[in-house]
C-alpha cells in the first residue's frame, strides 16, 4: 500500500525538483519560518475593519464586500483548515450585519444581487483556499516521508557498523562487570580498583544508549521543527553513528569545530540527517579510492554575517568540474548503486533553514561540501 | 628467566574495551600493556619476558588477521588471543589454522578470556625454555672446531670410531680424544643426550 503523502513523488520531482521555493515561504508549521506571526492576522483584521466600514457607509449596490476574499486568502498565510472556514464564515456574517445597518439605496433589487455574488465570492474564495492549504500540507507531508525514508535508508546500510559501535561498549561493561567482581573477590578487597571499574562500566553504558538515542532520533518521523540547535552537537552525534564505518574502511577522521558557533533555529532531525548524508557520501567516494591515505576532515566555524559554516572534505573519486551544480539535482548520481537522493535532500533542507549549500573539488583529489546556516536567535 | 612476571599485550582500537581488559587482567595480577594500533605496539619496547597478545580482529588499517601473519615475517613469536566484535566461521579458522590460542567474540566470558591468556603465556614460556635450550646448545655447538664438528655429526649418525677414523683418515686415538672433547664442550652426560642436542640444533635450524 502506498501511504498517502507518496502520491506526490513521482511526478513533480521529475522535473527540476529541489527548487527550494516550496519549503522556503513556509516550511514547517504553516506559520511563517522568519518574521513576526502577529503582523498577517492584524493585517487581516485591519483590511476586513476597513471592507466593513465602506461597506457600511457606502449603499446597498456598492459590491464591497467582494474584497473580504483579500481577507479569506491573506488567512490561508497563517491559519490550518479551521481557521480559514471560521474566517470565511466570519466575512459573511460581517457582510450580512452591514447589509442590515446599510440604508437601502435607489435600486435594492440590484444590491441583494451584489450581495448575494460577493457571499458566493467569500464561499468560493474560502472553498479554494482550503484546497490550497490540503495540497500544502499533502506536499509537505510527503517530503517529510521522503525525507524519513532516506534517513532510514541511510540508517539500513549502516546497521553493520552500528551494531559493532553499541556491541563494543557494551563488551567493555561486561569486561568491567567481571573485573570489579574480582577486585572484590581479592584478599583483601581492593576498593579503588573496584570503584574505577564501576566507574568505566557506567560510562560504557552510556556510551552504548547514546549510541541508541541518537539511533532513534534519526528514525523518529517528527520532530520539533522550530528549536534552537548546536551543529557542533549534530555533527559529534552522528560522528557516534558513523565511528565505525569509518574504522571499517580505514578512513582517518579530523574535526576543527568551532566551540564559539552561535545556535542554528531550526529541526534538528533534519539537520542530523544533512550531516549524516554528507559524510555518508564522503566515506562511499572514499571506499571507490583503492591508494593513498583516507581522510575525513570536519570544520565548523562561525561566518563573517554571523552565520554558522559545516565543511566536510573527502579524498574521494572527487567531482568532475563540469557538474558542480548537478550534484544536488534529484537523481543526479555518480555512484553504481544509489538513488542520487542524498544530496537533492540535503540541499531542500539546507534552503528550508534560510541556508545554502555548495560542492567543489579538492586537490589533489577528493571533494569538499559545505553547508552555511544563519544563525537563530540570539542566545 | 622464565621466573620473571609474564606481560600481556592487548591491541584494540576501542578505547572502552582496552581499558576495560587493562583492568580485568590487572585484576588477576598481570602485566598489561595497552595499545591502539600494531604500529604503537611495534614500537613498544618488548621486555623480555614471556607473555601473549590479545588482539581485536577489526583494527583501522592492518586487520587483526593480517597482523598476525605479518608477525612471522617480524619475528614476533608471542601467541595470539582474537578476539573480535562480529566473528564469523571462515575468520575463526583462518587465525586457528594460523596459530591462535583462541577466537572469542565480544561480549566473551572472562574466564575464557583469562584461560586462553594463561594457556598463551604457557606456550609462550615453553617456547621461550626450548629457545634458550636450543641457544645454549647452540653456544656450545660454536665453540667446536671444524675437525670436531666433523667428529660429532658422525657420533650422533651412530658411526662406531673405527668407521670415522677411516672416513676422516684419522687414527682412532685420534677420534676418541676429538670425541672427549666434544662431550666435554657440549656438556653432554651421555652418548643420548648429544644426539638429542644435535636434534634440537638441526629442528631449529630447519624452523627457522
Amino acid at each position: 500500500m502506498t501511504p498517502p503523502g507518496l502520491r506526490a513523488i513521482g511526478k513533480p520531482w521529475t522535473g527540476k525538483p529541489w527548487t527550494g521555493k516550496p519549503w522556503t515561504g513556509k516550511p514547517w508549521t504553516g506559520k511563517p519560518w522568519t518574521g513576526k506571526s502577529w503582523l498577517l492576522p492584524t493585517v487581516a483584521v485591519a483590511i476586513a475593519i476597513a471592507i466593513f466600514i465602506a461597506d457600511t457607509v457606502t449603499e446597498l449596490e456598492v459590491a464591497a464586500p467582494v474584497f473580504y476574499t483579500a481577507v479569506v486568502l491573506l488567512s490561508v498565510r497563517f491559519c490550518k483548515r479551521r481557521g480559514v472556514v471560521m474566517v470565511g464564515i466570519g466575512c459573511i456574517v460581517l457582510t450580512l450585519v452591514s447589509d442590515f445597518l446599510t440604508p437601502p439605496g435607489s435600486s435594492p433589487e440590484t444590491g441583494f444581487i451584489n450581495t448575494i455574488i460577493s457571499l458566493l465570492a467569500i464561499a468560493t474564495t474560502t472553498y479554494l483556499s482550503i484546497k490550497i492549504e490540503e495540497e500544502r500540507t499533502a506536499a509537505y507531508e510527503a517530503r517529510a516521508q521522503l525525507a524519513h525514508i532516506a534517513r532510514v535508508t541511510a540508517l539500513g546500510e549502516l546497521t553493520a557498523s552500528i551494531a559493532h559501535e553499541v556491541n563494543q561498549p557494551l563488551a567493555a561493561v561486561v569486561i568491567n562487570g567481571n573485573a570489579c567482581v574480582r577486585w572484590l573477590e581479592d584478599q583483601p578487597p581492593n576498593l579503588d580498583e573496584a570503584r574505577l571499574a564501576v566507574g568505566r562500566l557506567v560510562k560504557d553504558a552510556n556510551r552504548a544508549s547514546e549510541i541508541i538515542a541518537q539511533v532513534r532520533t534519526l528514525t523518529r518521523k517528527t520532530s520539533a521543527h522550530n528549536e534552537l540547535v548546536n551543529v557542533n552537537d549534530i555533527v559529534r552525534g552522528i560522528l557516534t553513528l558513523v565511528d565505525g564505518e569509518l574504522t571499517q574502511h580505514a578512513i582517518a577522521l579530523r574535526t576543527e569545530l568551532a566551540e564559539d558557533l552561535p545556535q542554528v533555529r531550526g529541526d534538528s532531525v533534519q539537520l542530523q540527517q544533512l550531516v549524516l548524508n554528507l559524510i555518508l557520501n564522503a566515506i562511499e567516494a572514499m571506499t571507490q579510492v583503492e591508494e593513498g591515505s583516507r581522510e575525513l576532515f570536519i570544520d565548523s566555524a562561525r561566518t563573517a554575517d554571523n552565520g554558522v559554516r559545516v565543511l566536510v572534505r573527502d579524498t574521494g573519486t572527487g567531482l568532475a568540474s563540469d557538474n558542480l551544480d548537478r550534484v544536488f539535482d534529484a537523481f543526479y548520481t555518480t555512484k553504481s548503486e544509489g538513488m542520487g537522493m542524498g544530496l537533492a535532500i540535503s540541499r531542500s533542507i539546507v534552503e528550508a533553514h534560510g541556508g545554502r549549500i555548495s560542492a567543489a573539488p579538492n586537490a589533489p583529489r577528493g571533494a569538499t561540501l559545505q553547508f552555511v546556516l544563519p544563525a537563530g536567535d540570539a542566545p | 628467566m622464565s621466573d620473571r612476571p609474564p606481560i600481556v599485550f592487548v591491541i584494540d582500537d576501542n578505547p572502552s574495551v582496552r581499558q576495560a581488559l587493562d583492568g580485568l587482567i590487572r585484576s588477576v595480577h598481570l602485566n598489561v600493556q595497552t595499545f591502539g594500533t600494531t604500529d604503537e605496539f611495534l614500537q613498544f619496547k618488548r621486555p623480555d619476558v614471556p607473555g601473549c597478545i590479545v588482539l581485536d580482529v577489526r583494527l583501522p588499517g592492518l586487520s587483526g588477521l593480517d597482523f598476525q601473519r605479518d608477525m612471522v615475517n617480524l619475528g614476533i613469536e608471542l601467541p595470539v588471543i582474537f578476539i573480535t566484535g562480529h566473528g564469523d566461521v571462515p575468520m575463526s579458522v583462518r587465525a586457528i589454522k594460523a596459530g591462535a590460542i583462541e577466537f572469542l567474540t565480544k561480549p566473551f566470558r572472562d574466564q575464557d578470556l583469562l584461560d586462553a591468556i594463561y594457556a598463551g603465556i604457557e606456550r609462550d614460556r615453553a617456547r621461550r625454555h626450548t629457545a634458550a635450550a636450543v641457544g645454549m646448545v647452540r653456544g656450545h655447538y660454536e665453540l667446536l672446531t671444524a675437525r670436531e664438528r666433523q667428529v660429532m655429526q658422525r657420533v650422533v649418525a651412530g658411526r662406531p670410531n673405527k668407521q670415522i677414523a677411516a672416513e676422516l683418515k684419522l687414527s682412532q686415538v685420534t677420534v676418541k680424544v676429538h670425541r672427549r672433547h666434544v662431550m666435554r664442550k657440549m656438556k653432554a652426560k651421555s652418548l643420548a643426550d648429544l644426539v638429542r642436542m644435535a636434534d634440537r640444533i638441526s629442528n631449529a635450524t630447519q624452523t627457522a
